[in-house]
């Protein structure tokens, strides 16, 4: 059914536009994707963490049935140039060299030996199987601790030792002042466990190079076409124009998917060598164990207190253990400095970061990748407000700045039009503490632990224009020739459901139907470079969509005015037709307004009848997202396991686009952190085993763990005059650990626990509580 | 390498044959030789539930079988769901519950839903939550699945009359 | 993660299925729900060469009540098992675990002697089967029909009494009896996961005293586990928290339980005492009596 005409669709639940084929199973995932010809590819990979590569020998793969290659590493080197992939790529990190397939050492489980390229994924497994090598076991160095020892067995050679960033100290505000200012000092050392992204859908590509033109098309599922088409152009050699980059329908990645990865490159030189088609879909034991892994960090705390709990400053020390090979592990720590404050007034901070390499799967980005910052702060202040004897609400009162205050972060970012303050006292006034507390007490006589744990965040979503540049985002839009207005998006969503919201933005502003408007992405022969990825994507494409769409309509009544013989100022585009104001009989629908340019004659020679535009925005003023969670929670003294009762979200993104959009994004980043606390952990051993490469071991939480989650939206503070979207994808995730190891510390007051860990399986609950003895 | 067995059965009311290798599983067998994609592989060790069919009417991981175990059964595919091109109860009450986001899961819930509401069609929420805890969402936090789920039901019940058999999964044979 | 070839083979008659695998032993594997076997196939963990489905077998798919007990056909399905009249009222123990195992999808084509031949030390069917005192029986084409009591059915992790040549055919369970109360307790990471620990329990109590107790864990050891020791502390005692509580510790005592990702050894010991406590309390309390 038509979703009609002068209804404002930005700010309604309106229903997607991708649900249609989703939910007929008519989408296309990159596994979908087929080619005439198509081959199929596995890897080889390394079962020992940390081992030289004697020898790979594939004589026996290649005589398997149905192979038609298998590459080693130094085969493959000759058929790349070499450089980074991936994240690398984007932030330009290179050096450490290293090779795409191993050459001369294997670095984790799961590292990349050789590429077997067969008839069917069936019979490249088996083939792969057959592909023996011979290692030479090194040391494995599994620990950020043993990475920092300057006897570790070094995993880059030519990085001289197994720091890979850092020690970097900076210090904002007089820090030495402020500490001989406090009353005490709070210490604590709070780590973050490494956990991961786990989309539903895994990586993978399907590449296609034509010998006769020397183009290549690849298919992969990805968070950005360009930087996929920009890095299989540097590593196979080819110019850019001859790399088409495409992606439809992707199934989750958070974070994981970006650029042209390992994997996509060996598979697009492996095409390009064979004169074939080849695709790779990632199976879930080789995504768990080697496709990336996310927040494995220490950070040691100092916060210089007043008795009355004042937070007068931080000293914060970072260790990132960044796994393997080098990406955002090795930068993380720059995006953490300048956020650690948060919302609060804090004078002074001294911020000294290391990030290290070690035999574990390389850090990528996850949903709120600088998300230690909000743990360990949101973690701090309830020990502080332990260590005072006092409220942890009282403390967040007492420290947070509020809006009136026009204050900065000590690093140096405006807070302005930050909703903290509010969004915590808006929780307050939706949950009965007092009963709460009652409730509390009986439960505990009765041997029965709740708890009540809130944190409080924000997220720079984009962040504020006073912080420096947004970036900007292109689009274009042009009318079709039945008055569909095409839009021409930088996004790539994937699960975003950026063909709705864009789609209800453009149709408001150029006063079209929601059906009249479709949203065109993943193809990087007309897509406009980009990525989605940073919570940019409400504020930039959001911004792009409205700014573009209004330049559009002016385009259109410019021509309508001579088309209709009307004053433009008569003029207004309803529900795809351009009326003349009084006039209803000389309306012109935007297909008939299309068709009149196309025929010679009907209009001046000066004025531009192409209805095509092409517009950059910049983000404008830009803003905070951010927000409150509060979680009750019962934890089973008997059996460790925590159940949670209740989850309020209080937040503000600005205005927003379509509400039930915005409440799922919030809800799956929530989940998100419910699993990072109860279930999820990519555990290795002593050795560098991987123990968590099934579903079976790496535990996501189901409908069963995750209880309805009630989410609010505060009254946005808008700071720009036109666009007041905010982004919101990461924040869910960002809030959440926090605020459910809050609750559980609560729960566990009586027995003066204190949670300076992100994980907490049963088994640890009760060793914390002291039930049982630590392993 | 072994040989290729003749599978013969019925999938979304037509009847099939096709040759495979025994150690094809069953939904490689839809996705790949018989181009019903909408099926999704999300873990192929039987955990995630994205696989998620129904075989004579009950659900069943399409990774757990091989497709010559399906050898004479009936088995219905997320592309069986809609009828005449128009989406059914189910479908429509997710599209208003804006029930998912990424999609890749959903073949899988929509068929266990599928199956539940068979047998249940008067489900309460915790039903629902705890026979979808067999099937993994990392988007959306399950809510919404849930109320779409919750929803179908409840306009299958207002709309009995207009319900077609279609909608509903096959019965169980006795 | 594909499956390694195999030759297979859909047998309709026992008599066929037997003299396949007197034929290939050693190298097949039997297929029945395949909701173990595939997944190990999958991650190339099992390698059979040959794979006997037990699909298409006639005579495998019984369920019903005989004198005092209740036999099951291996190829029940466990969906089946768990919504069948005869179960529920005759085998309270079995009706209360099954809904535990995995999930509805993985119930409807998992089989009843799919799981008890698989072995699992974690899963639910084999502790019930040993609380039970079930019995199972096998065949085999050479020495044809025997019956395996449950404790010495099970024999290691995934390995039990049953020959390579031979067939789960049936289990027979005793059915329940009055003044007997039942419970299955467990602790899984998640709903529908593998018990970290699980315990089963069958309650006697006549004239308020403890008659009998039969108390079989899961997930603490290579195979479902009984505590005679514990057994033994109940019997002739009252139904008290005491009791049950001194029962509770000595079936966790000199357990020596696997450590892993999920639980460390003490952890599951600790679960074991737990467990079993409130799955006596929950026997008791289904006979009307409290502790």
């Amino acid at each position: 059914m038509a979703q009609v005409m002068a209804q404002r669709f930005t700010g309604t639940p309106v229903k997607r536009a991708e649900d249609p084929r989703i939910l007929t199973g008519r989408g296309r995932y990159v596994d979908d994707v087929t080619f005439p010809g198509m081959v199929h590819a596995a890897f080889v990979r390394s079962p020992l963490a940390h081992a030289r590569v004697v020898s790979v020998d594939t004589s026996a793969a290649k005589a398997a049935p149905g192979v038609l290659a298998v590459y080693t590493g130094p085969e493959m080197e000759a058929l790349i140039e070499p450089g980074p992939y991936g994240m690398a790529a984007m932030m330009n990190i290179w050096p450490p060299a290293h090779s795409l397939l191993a050459t001369d050492k294997v670095r984790l489980v799961g590292d990349l030996v050789a590429l077997v390229v067969a008839e069917t994924r069936y019979l490249a497994e088996d083939a792969a199987e057959l592909v023996e090598v011979e290692y030479d076991p090194l040391p494995a160095v599994m620990t950020a601790a043993q990475a920092l020892d300057p006897e570790s067995p070094l995993i880059f050679e030519d990085l001289g030792s197994n720091v890979l960033a850092g020690p970097k100290v900076t210090t904002y505000g007089d820090v030495d002042r402020v500490f001989a200012r406090a009353d005490r000092v709070v210490r604590a050392t709070i780590s973050q466990h490494r956990h991961q992204n786990v989309p539903m859908e895994t990586r993978g590509a399907v590449v296609d190079y034509r010998k006769d033109s020397g183009e290549v098309e690849i298919w992969s599922a990805n968070q950005g076409v360009a930087l996929v088409a920009t890095v299989l152009s540097a590593r196979l050699g080819i110019p850019r124009e001859k790399v088409r980059a495409r992606a439809a329908d992707v199934g989750g990645s958070f974070g994981l998917k970006i650029g042209a990865q390992r994997e996509e490159v060996a598979i697009a030189a492996a095409s390009r060598d064979l004169g074939r088609p080849v695709k790779w879909i990632e199976d879930r034991h080789e995504h768990l164990m080697a496709a990336g892994h996310a927040r494995e960090e220490t950070l040691e705390v100092e916060a210089a207190v007043t008795n009355d709990g004042d937070i007068l400053g931080l000293k914060v020390g970072i260790v990132v253990d960044a796994g393997a090979y080098p990406g955002l592990g090795g930068m993380v720590t720059n995006i953490i400095e300048g956020m650690v404050p948060g919302p609060y007034k804090i004078d002074a901070l001294s911020f000294s970061s290391t990030s290290v390499v070690t035999n574990k799967a390389t850090y990528v980005a996850y949903r709120g990748p600088w998300a230690a910052e909000t743990f360990v702060r949101e973690r701090l202040v309830d020990l502080v407000a332990r260590e005072l004897g006092k409220d942890p609400l009282e403390i967040r009162r007492r420290n947070l700045a509020r809006r009136e205050d026009n204050r900065q972060m000590v690093t140096g970012r405006s807070l302005a039009g930050i909703t903290a303050y509010e969004s915590l006292e808006e929780v307050l006034g939706r949950i009965d503490l007092p009963a709460f507390r009652a409730r509390q007490e009986t439960a505990r006589n009765e041997g029965r632990y709740l708890g009540f744990g809130v944190a409080t965040y924000i997220e720079p979503a984009p962040g504020t224009r006073a912080n420096g540049p947004l970036g900007a985002e292109q689009m274009r839009m042009e009318l079709a020739e039945d008055g569909t207005v095409l839009v021409y998006t930088a996004q790539m969503p994937h699960g975003q459901s950026h063909e709705t919201t864009l789609a209800q933005v453009v149709a408001d502003n150029m006063g079209v139907p929601f059906e009249g408007v479709r949203i065109l992405y993943g193809d990087s022969a007309v897509s406009p470079p980009g990525l989605t990825g940073g919570s940019r994507s409400a504020t930039m494409a959001g911004g792009a969509a409205l700014t573009t769409a209004r330049l559009l309509r002016d385009k259109v009544l410019d021509v309508a005015a001579h088309l209709l013989e009307a004053s433009r100022d008569d003029l207004r585009i309803e529900n795809g037709s351009v009326l003349v104001a009084g006039v209803p009989a000389r309306a012109m629908t935007l297909a008939e307004v299309v068709g009149a340019l196309r025929q010679p004659g009907r209009l001046p020679e000066d004025v531009d009848t192409e209805l095509k535009v092409e517009n950059v925005y910049d983000g404008g003023t830009g803003g905070w997202s951010g927000g409150t969670h509060c979680a009750i929670v019962e934890v089973d003294l008997e059996t460790g396991l925590v159940r949670i009762e209740r989850y309020l979200v209080v937040e503000d993104c600005g205005e927003v686009i379509n509400p039930a959009i915005v409440d799922g994004q919030i809800r799956g980043g929530v989940a998100q952190g419910i699993g990072a606390v109860l279930l999820e952990r990519s555990a290795y051993d002593a050795e560098g085993n991987y123990l968590s490469s099934t579903f079976m071991d790496y535990l996501l939480p189901t409908s069963m763990e995750i209880p309805s989650i009630e989410v609010v939206h505060l009254e946005p503070v808008p700071l720009d005059p036109v666009v007041n979207f905010r982004g919101v994808g990461e924040g869910g995730m960002i809030c959440t650990p926090a605020a459910v190891c809050n609750a559980i510390e609560d729960a566990l007051a009586p027995f003066g626990v204190r949670v300076l860990e992100q994980h907490l399986p049963p088994a640890r609950i009760l060793e914390l509580v002291g039930v049982i003895e630590p392993e | 390498m072994s040989d290729v067995v003749e599978v013969s059965f019925t999938v979304n009311g037509v009847a099939r044959s096709v040759s495979v290798e025994p150690r094809k599983t069953l939904a490689d067998v839809l996705r790949e030789d018989l181009g019903l994609t909408g099926t999704h592989l999300g873990c192929e060790h039987g955990v995630c539930g994205a696989c998620t069919v129904l075989v004579n009417g009950s659900s069943a991981r399409s990774c757990l079988m091989l497709g010559v175990q399906a050898h004479g059964a009936e088995i219905t595919t997320i592309e069986g769901l809609s009828v005449d091109g128009e989406l059914n109860t189910l479908q429509q009450a997710m599209w208003e519950s804006h029930g998912f986001q990424c999609g890749f899961c959903t073949p899988g819930f929509l068929m266990q839903i599928t199956a539940l509401l068979a047998e249940e069609p008067n489900p309460t929420e915790a039903q629902v939550r705890e026979v979808l805890s067999g099937n993994l969402c990392r988007c959306t936090g399950y809510q919404t699945i849930v109320e779409g789920a919750l929803r179908a039901a409840a306009s299958a019940r207002s709309a009995t009359a207009t319900v077609r058999g279609s909608d509903l999964a096959p019965k169980e044979p006795a | 993660m594909k499956l390694p070839p195999f030759a297979y083979f859909a047998p309709s008659t026992l008599e066929e299925t037997l003299a396949l695998l007197r034929e290939h032993g050693d190298e097949s594997k039997l297929l029945a729900g395949g909701q173990s076997l595939v997944p190990l196939l999958a991650l190339r963990l099992a390698r059979p060469s040959v794979l006997v489905d037990l699909g298409h077998v006639a005579g495998l798919d019984h369920l019903a009540a005989g004198e005092g007990s209740v036999t099951i056909g291996a190829m029940v399905t466990e969906r089946r098992a768990e919504r069948s009249e005869v179960v529920g009222a005759q085998l309270p123990l079995l009706a209360e675990a099954m809904p535990l195992i995995g999930h509805q999808a993985i119930r409807n084509r998992g089989t009843v002697g799919g799981s008890i031949a698989h072995a699992d030390p974690s899963a639910e069917l084999p502790a019930v089967a040993v609380a039970l005192e079930a019995e199972m029986v096998a065949e085999s084409a050479q020495r044809g029909r025997r019956t395996i009591p449950a404790e010495s059915f099970f024999q290691g992790f995934f390995t039990t009494a049953l020959e390579p040549d031979e067939v789960l055919v049936e289990l027979r369970l005793p059915a329940g009896e009055s003044r007997t109360g039942v419970a299955f307790e467990e602790a899984a990471r998640r709903h529908g996961d593998f018990a970290m620990v699980g315990a089963a329990v069958v309650l006697r109590v006549e004239s308020d005293r403890i008659a009998d107790a039969r108390i079989a864990l899961a997930g603490v050891a290579d195979t479902p586990l009984r505590r005679p020791e514990a057994e033994r502390a109940l019997r002739g005692e009252e139904v008290t928290a005491e009791a049950f509580e001194d029962a509770a510790t000595a079936a966790a005592r000199d357990l020596s339980p696997p450590s892993d990702l999920h639980g460390t050894a003490a952890y599951r010991r600790h679960l074991a005492r737990v467990l079993v406590r409130r799955a006596l309390v929950r026997a008791a309390q289904r006979l009307g009596v409290s502790p």
